[in-house]
């Protein structure tokens, strides 16, 4: 129990701290939102010198709030589930912002990083299991794919199998010119469709290193004792590999899983902007090119509430498959 | 026992996968309040305006970030200014204006007949409510509107400024939408609703939202007969021009506006393609012009900038950096094609297409510079090397600076260039931290150059070096008394005949001093697919700016299509 708490304490600290500094950095960027959207709205027709001024109004960015007052306000905001209103869709909440667009990458992203890990692992342990044959060759293979930059393995896989062969679609999450969202089969049928290339690129470039890992860990942990007693004792050998020797080399790839899946939101930008993915990559590089505060500050607090709960999981989980991390050393 | 523990955590991943999957699956059930798919009429085209990533709901005529068609296909203005020709305010709601002479009151009539999409008539009671709700919303006015309106009877409404404003013509009758009493007066707060299910007089309603894309259709009480002809308009949302590109050629976008390098090849080999080319934006070196405001730089002498002007080779810049798709630029700044009757000296319309390296070493010579034993001339120890800044990513307007460079190098100038993020670079500009900096001259709101000439020349309408410039405004900083006092001159009349006296002092004092360096015109490309629909606007008629992501031109354009014959 005194375990547990001590985790949590330690988490509650970690966000706090988090969302201090995610208050205070958009803060001390340079910039204004104002300024942004009169340049994009000058583009496109006249503006008139009382545009700012209406601007300012509506947008309320003429705060004179001391800082420490908008701080305490922020949290309270926060933990009211108010996000604040974006500038770049406004009048749209934060909030409805992020919700439309975190389903597509927790979706695209966190299925492929699973996939990703389980089919690593497996193919680890196989390899690790029997050292020396086909699996082995494999491993350069896959950490290849690992060691190309990621943008252009996605792209080269794009041309070849989305614009030559046409196997896949170009870009987007879904047909937007056929299909309405909604909890139909077209629908459905259309996001896995779009997904799969998407996934595809994110699983090659990233299995290789799980495979490798969990095949060393497994090579390492054949050669313990308790190994060699199970085999004395006359286990059937599928017991020894994953009971015995699998279930103790697999734990520090997963700690390293946690931490790639709390990179499942933030890691996203790249992916969603080769294949044209709505979701929260893209949302935050909108924010990021509009100066839109209170965008940034909801999606960072995204990406940080994912990370630590990703690694406040793994904690638990880590508790309850190595029994030694629970007693105090 | 061990063997159960790993099968539970076998399952949870794949529990923790599965749910996932519903989540994602899910995440359109919330947004999809759409009844049909988009091509459920008879006749239906997609349009890509720009949009980029999640379009977020908004039909809120007054919002800085309303959705585009809001204005002119959902709302129609007064009159529409056509800016691609030169043309006079055609009639939309109202059919006719006129001012008192002090330019104080203005009496607009609107039409008769015209119906609202629930059914409800128009009338002068609605054109007034809108105008003082601008007014007394400061957060709404982004036109600096000062005036009161009234409707005196059903057709007729009056409104009064404090001050004589003839030059606020063109953004109450052209760019201000209409909107219903009846609805409006129950919007508790006008600033921040977003207007869902948008009670307008334009040719469309809205029939779907999500977050991809949106779809109008037919308003069957539009007040102009037979109009429209198509019954759904699809928007979509694409996230680069390549995937925009892509679409156009598939088939499956109809009007887009992209700067297609390769548009030629396309269309050659596509018969259902088309395009139309309305230059409209002159691509400029903008200069920090003014060492009493505090601009640093060897462009802050006239001499040089006239240097770089006489120096640039526009026919080679033309092909190397703008496909070859833009127009001959003014030195006046003003549209060589639709803005003839502007322009007093006819020297002036258009911009000699090759470079006169000779003049522009004469004119630094002449200024008293000498050429140094690197090529670059030089006075009193400064060399004339000016840095240009550019935004990362242009890629158009970075190979321009490449190509200006060698240019210029020629006449002894050395041009170094800087690429920063859009941010940067557009908080320079406002700032005036920059010697030059490449952007265009953008619309004005009517193709009176007042609207040119007042922001970008008024020196009432800069800053020192440091603070901002206004909106839009003076960035390079000039100061010209002459230029003022004809810019007040010309605003206190209606007559075009005495405006055209005062444009052509200013254009004499600009094209002089030039903190302005022209270009050229650069392309607005837009393309079509004829296979849907036909009547688009072409470079013989261009009864509207055609661009896909223009408001107001886009009802005006959508209206006027018809059904492609099958």
């Amino acid at each position: 129990m005194r375990f547990y708490l001590q985790k949590l304490i330690f988490y509650v600290v970690a966000l706090w701290a988090a969302l201090t500094l995610n208050f205070f950095l958009p803060r001390w960027m340079p910039g204004n939102p104002v300024d942004i959207l009169i340049s994009k709205l000058s583009a496109k027709g006249p503006v008139t010198e009382s545009t700012r001024h209406a601007l300012e109004l509506l947008l309320g960015t003429n705060s004179d709030q001391p800082l420490l007052l908008q701080y305490l306000s922020y949290f309270g905001s926060v933990f009211r589930g108010d996000l604040g209103v974006s500038v770049t869709y406004f009048p749209a909440n934060v909030t409805n912002i992020i919700g439309e667009a975190l389903p597509w990458t927790i979706g695209l992203i966190g299925v492929a990083t699973i996939i990703s890990f389980v089919v690593g692992i497996g193919l680890g342990q196989l390899a690790g299991w029997k050292r020396g044959s086909w699996l082995d060759n494999v491993i350069p293979v896959t950490t290849m794919f690992q060691a190309v930059p990621y943008f252009w393995l996605a792209l080269v896989l794009l041309f070849l199998l989305a614009s030559k062969v046409q196997m896949f679609p170009l870009s987007g999450g879904y047909d937007v010119y056929s299909v309405q969202p909604g909890m139909s089969w077209d629908f459905i049928s259309s996001v896995f469709y779009h997904g799969a290339l998407p996934a595809l690129t994110i699983v090659l470039s990233s299995i290789g290193g799980w495979m490798m890992g969990m095949r060393n860990m497994m090579v390492s942990t054949l050669s313990e004792d308790y190994i060699v007693t199970a085999e004395a004792k006359g286990l059937h050998p599928r017991r020894i590999m994953t009971s015995y020797a699998a279930r103790n080399a697999v734990l520090p790839s997963l700690s390293g899983f946690a931490i790639s899946l709390g990179f499942v939101v933030s890691g996203s930008i790249v992916t969603e902007m080769v294949f044209s993915y709505p979701g929260i990559g893209s949302a935050l590089l909108t924010a990021v090119q509009s100066n839109d505060y209170a965008l940034m500050q909801g999606i960072f607090l995204v990406i940080t509430i994912s990370v630590l709960g990703a690694n406040l999981l793994v904690d638990l989980l880590y508790a309850l498959i190595d029994p030694r991390t629970r007693v105090r050393a | 026992m061990s063997h159960l523990k790993k099968r539970k955590l076998a399952m949870s991943v794949v529990a923790v996968a599965a749910a996932s999957l519903l989540a994602l699956s899910g995440c359109g059930s919330d947004t999809g309040s759409s009844k049909n798919s988009a091509g459920g009429g008879d006749s239906a085209i997609t349009v890509f305006n720009g949009a980029t990533g999640a379009i977020s709901e908004n039909w809120n005529p007054f919002s800085p970030t309303m959705l585009q068609p809001t204005q002119g296909v959902i709302y129609e203005p007064l009159f529409y200014y056509n800016l691609a020709a030169a043309s006079d305010p055609q009639p939309i709601l109202a059919t006719a204006y006129s001012w008192n002479d002090a330019g104080t009151e203005l009496t607009i009539t609107n039409r008769e007949g015209v119906k609202w999409s629930d059914g409800q008539p128009l009338t002068a009671k609605d054109v007034a409510y809108t105008f003082n709700l601008i007014h007394e919303n400061p957060a709404l006015n982004t036109s600096g509107l000062n005036a009161t309106a009234k409707a005196t009877d059903d057709k007729t409404t009056v409104l009064t400024f404090e001050k004589s404003s003839f030059m606020q013509e063109p953004q109450i009758l052209g760019n201000q939408a209409i909107i219903p009493e009846h609805i409006w007066s129950k919007v508790t707060d006008p600033t921040t609703t977003i207007n869902a299910n948008p009670v307008g007089t334009g040719a469309y309603k809205v029939k779907s939202f999500n977050a991809q894309s949106y779809v109008l259709e037919k308003n069957p009480n539009y007040w102009e007969a037979g109009k429209p002809e198509i019954d759904n308009v699809q928007y979509i949302s694409l996230a680069t021009a390549d995937a925009a590109s892509a679409a156009l050629v598939a088939g499956k976008v109809d009007w887009m506006s992209s700067f297609l390098p390769n548009l030629k090849q396309m269309i050659g080999t596509q018969k259902n393609l088309s395009y139309v080319n309305t230059p409209a934006m002159t691509t400029s070196l903008f200069s920090c012009s003014n060492a009493a405001l505090g601009c640093k730089g060897a462009q802050t002498d006239v001499a040089v900038r006239q240097a770089i002007f006489n120096a640039m080779d526009r026919t080679q810049l033309n092909k190397l950096a703008a496909g070859d798709f833009a127009a001959a630029a003014s030195p006046t700044l003003l549209l060589p094609e639709r803005d003839k009757k502007w322009i007093a000296n006819p020297d002036d319309v258009e911009i000699s297409q090759s470079a006169d390296v000779a003049k522009a070493t004469g004119i630094l010579e002449d200024a008293g510079y000498a050429k140094g034993s690197d090529g670059i001339y030089a006075k009193d120890g400064q060399r004339v090397s000016v840095t240009v800044q550019v935004v990362a990513g242009w890629s158009d307007y970075i190979s321009a600076v490449q190509v200006l460079t060698s240019q210029l190098k020629e006449a002894g100038i050395e041009l170094k260039s800087v690429q920063l993020s859009y941010n940067e670079w557009s908080s320079n500009q406002t700032k005036g931290t920059f010697e030059l900096t490449l952007d265009s001259i953008g619309l004005g709101a009517s193709d009176n150059p007042y609207y040119t000439y007042q922001p970008r020349f008024n020196s009432s309408t800069t800053a020192k070096v440091g603070q901002d410039a206004s909106t839009g405004g003076n960035y390079a900083r000039y100061q010209n008394k002459t230029v003022d006092a004809e810019l007040a001159k010309a605003a206190s009349t209606e007559d075009a005949e005495a405006q055209k006296a005062s444009y052509a002092v200013i254009q004499k004092e600009i094209v002089r001093d030039l903190p302005y360096i022209p270009m050229y015109v650069n392309s607005t490309l837009t393309e079509f697919n004829t296979d849907r629909a036909t009547g688009w606007p072409t470079n013989d008629d261009k009864y509207a700016f055609a661009a896909s992501w223009k408001s107001w031109d886009n009802g005006i354009v959508l209206k006027s299509l018809t059904p492609a014959k099958k």
